[in-house]
């Protein structure tokens, strides 16, 4: 099973941020079976949101500073990262029309 | 009259479009593979893969064909070190002047919230945050790449003169990814114009304006791949006089 915090644990998480008013973050989910402990994914990372935790990435609890950027997907070897929410400014600095997330397409 | 002594497959051949449905052309695996490296090699770039890069940049489309930009290849880790010093200083100052994340002192959220009002762009929320952690030292700005490419454009050029160096930016880049190198747009260049130091040394003056630089290297690991990104709507004015949108 794929082990990662859903949106509704993240809310819970306490922060300087107005979670879900201003913006709400990337999530990826780490499968931790596949996952073998390359540690690429870990420098890789931009806001630094991925830790490893006993040879096992995985999304750092406390504040993961994640833009959906998709790094870390393409870097792992043993396709064990996806990207399962992409980040999303609110309010004033909302994006018009976004939808839905989906890799290249061959029309 | 072309020249068919460069690549004689090429030259003089029509091009066909793909079918429908078509598996992916090789230009068209290099944009959509390539991946932002943050990751790379202390191995330096040889001189004749820059130069071969620096090429793909010259042969741009611009404005007026007019061609007016300047490439500054800075390969020397002491001066990519001193400049990313004091970029991190510009960030460390901001973070201490304001700062609506962690404010600590009450006067920090609403000049950073002014800050916001009066330059949307250079802090949005997005690079305020990265500003935030390069001020707190977990993130580099050029990732320890082994060469930078700044450049400059003319403002004296016809048109927009960031949007023509941006055009052979991305030729650089996608050529540098054809060759199985890592690149990286860092914008984080700009707060470099605050220092007549680097002014005089990039020789920054007039007409040339300081607009982005790309990091360039040997990427770790086999960063480039498929990934999903968010499909954007698109306003389709039809031949027969409809509208629709599309995404």
């Amino acid at each position: 099973m794929p082990e990662y915090l859903t949106w509704k644990d993240r809310r819970k998480i306490e922060s300087f941020y107005k979670l879900g008013e201003d913006l709400n973050l990337g999530v990826v989910a780490i499968d931790q079976d596949s996952c073998s402990g390359c540690g690429l994914c870990v420098p890789v990372c931009v806001g630094r949101a991925i830790e490893m935790v006993d040879k096992k990435a995985r999304m750092v609890t406390d504040f993961p500073l994640c833009m959906s950027c998709g790094d870390c997907v393409a870097i792992c070897p043993e396709n064990s990262v996806k990207l399962i929410k992409f980040f999303e400014l609110k309010r004033s600095f909302r994006y018009l029309d976004r939808g839905k997330p989906e890799p290249p397409r061959r029309f | 009259m072309a020249d068919t002594t460069l690549n004689k497959e090429v030259e003089g051949k029509r091009i066909r479009p793909p079918e429908r449905g078509a598996p992916f052309n090789a230009v068209e695996d290099i944009i959509y593979r390539r991946r932002s490296v943050r990751y790379y090699l202390e191995k330096q770039v040889p001189e004749y893969l820059v130069r071969r890069i620096l090429e793909a940049g010259r042969f741009a489309p611009s404005a007026g064909n007019a061609q007016t930009w300047k490439f500054i290849v800075v390969q020397d880790k002491k001066m990519i070190a001193e400049m990313e010093e004091d970029v991190l200083k510009v960030c460390r100052r901001v973070k201490r002047f304001a700062d609506y994340i962690e404010p600590g002192s009450k006067h920090k959220e609403w000049r950073a919230k002014m800050l916001m009002r009066i330059m949307p762009n250079s802090f949005h929320p997005i690079p305020f945050t990265a500003m935030k952690v390069m001020g707190e030292g977990r993130v580099g700005v050029w990732h320890d790449a082994p060469t930078v490419i700044v450049l400059l454009a003319d403002r004296r050029s016809p048109g927009d003169p960031s949007v023509d160096i941006v055009i052979a930016g991305q030729n650089m880049v996608l050529t540098a990814h054809s060759f199985g190198l890592g690149t990286c747009w860092v914008s984080f260049i700009t707060p470099l114009n605050f220092y007549p130091k680097w002014k005089k040394r990039l020789g920054i003056r007039y007409p040339y304006k300081l607009v982005t630089s790309i990091a360039l290297g040997y990427p770790r690991g086999i960063p480039d791949g498929y990934v999903p990104r968010e499909t954007q709507a698109i306003d389709w004015f039809s031949e027969d006089g409809t509208f629709k949108v599309v995404y």
